[in-house]
Parts: structure tokens; C-alpha cells; sequence
């Protein structure tokens, strides 16, 4: 399962309103202590995707790489993805999958009207053809 | 010696290992060091083929290999090498 705390979640939830209607992403840091993955601070990342934002992100490999040193400077390790669905629910859609890494948590919040709604914590496989919904626990907004 | 450092949840496959010296002269053979030390991790950067998995890219200190000179870029003591994934979605 995955756990993020207040802090993580407050800033996960603020850039994920704040670039609505566009997606948001970004990066998770934290521990991993068996099969709890705690989510301690979030890395908001800006959106690459050249095209229409609304329904698209990319992150840049190059921001990845610094969000993976900075874990490693604080103790911590990068343990997921976040992204936002501005008025849509939080699945794990087509084009998420086939731009997956098997590796991580790819946390999906769901934006509506501008606010945030719920979210769902989703794990893809190496094939990049199903991703399992991993139990999750966040603050209340 | 080169240096690849090793993502979180790879280090499962490798002993726990966070980072790993390697001998080998090009990105190349540094990653097939790797995977010969450590089997396991193997599926989860190449393809049956031996290629590299479409979610994995790989640095060379602050360089995308795919702009150097991909699996032949030369690595020497000093270096190090970074996995990195490769992330992007929509709704
Ligand atoms: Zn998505």
C-alpha cells in the first residue's frame, strides 16, 4: 500500500488546482518498509507535453534525474508518479499505460470544476498492458 | 572505475545494492556487467530482444545516451550512469 503524508499531499493537491485546467505531474519521495511505501514530500514537475495539456503530461527524463538525486541527498528514494485528470476520473487510462514504467506508483487525481474529487494509486506491469489499483491512504483535502 | 547507480525499486535485484563499479569501457558493457552480476534485473531493462525497454533511459552523468552515442558511449573512471525512466500519460 501507499501512504502520503500532509505535507506531500497539500502540495500534490495545490499543483494539480493550480495547473487545472491542464494535467499536472510530478514526483513522490519517500520509503519503502516492506509493502508500505510512504510518501514523505512531492516534487510538482512541469508538464512537457508539447501538445494540448488538457489530456496530455509528459515528464522530462532530465527532471526525473534530479528528483531521483534529491531523494538520494535527503535519505529518501523516488517511489512514484503523480499526475491530475482535470474533469475525468481517476483510471488508469490507455495512453498512461503504454507511457508506464513497472517500476513505480502512479497516483492519479481527479480534478473536477478546478477542485480536487478523489484519486486512485495504480501499478502497471512490465508489459505495459494492465495496471493493478494499489490500496492508498491520503490526508483529507 | 564507472559508476551506474541503481533506481529504488531495482536494488531488490541487486543484492540491495544502491550503486554498482563496473569495469566496462562503454554504457554498453557497463550495463551487460550489470546484468550478468545480477541476473534478475535483466527483464526489467531489456527486451527479449536486447533492447532497451521503452520506459528505460539512460544518462551518462547529465547526457541522455540517445544523443551521445547510445550503447556505445564511452565511460570512464569518474562517470557515472544513471537509469532513468521514461514517464508520460494522459486521460
Ligand atoms: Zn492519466
Amino acid at each position: 500500500m501507499i501512504k502520503i503524508e500532509q505535507e506531500a499531499w497539500r502540495l500534490m493537491v495545490d499543483h494539480a488546482q493550480k495547473t487545472y485546467p491542464n494535467e499536472c505531474c510530478g514526483a513522490m519521495l519517500g520509503l519503502i518498509e516492506g509493502d508500505v511505501k510512504t510518501v514523505r514530500t512531492a516534487l510538482p514537475l512541469e508538464n512537457a507535453y508539447p501538445g494540448a495539456q488538457r489530456e496530455r503530461y509528459e515528464l522530462r527524463s532530465e527532471d526525473l534525474l534530479v528528483a531521483e538525486r534529491e531523494a538520494r541527498k535527503n535519505g529518501m528514494d523516488l517511489i512514484g508518479i503523480f499526475h491530475s485528470h482535470p474533469d475525468c476520473d481517476a483510471y488508469f487510462s490507455k495512453t498512461d499505460l503504454e507511457n508506464s514504467c513497472p517500476w513505480y506508483s502512479f497516483v492519479v487525481l481527479s480534478i473536477q470544476k478546478g477542485q480536487f474529487h478523489h484519486a486512485n494509486s495504480w501499478l502497471p506491469n512490465m508489459e505495459q498492458t494492465e495496471a493493478a489499483k494499489e490500496e492508498l491512504e491520503h490526508p483529507h483535502a | 572505475m564507472p559508476k551506474i547507480m541503481i533506481p529504488t525499486p531495482l536494488r531488490q535485484f541487486a543484492d540491495k545494492k544502491d550503486a554498482m563499479e563496473v569495469r566496462g569501457t562503454t554504457v554498453g558493457e557497463a550495463l551487460a556487467e550489470l546484468t550478468a552480476a545480477h541476473p534478475d534485473m535483466k527483464k526489467n531493462l531489456f527486451t527479449d530482444e536486447g533492447k532497451l525497454r521503452s520506459f528505460v533511459n539512460v544518462y551518462v552523468n547529465d547526457e541522455d545516451i540517445r544523443f551521445l552515442e547510445k550503447d556505445k558511449t564511452p565511460v570512464a573512471a569518474g562517470d557515472t550512469i544513471s537509469i532513468v525512466p521514461s514517464i508520460a500519460g494522459g486521460i
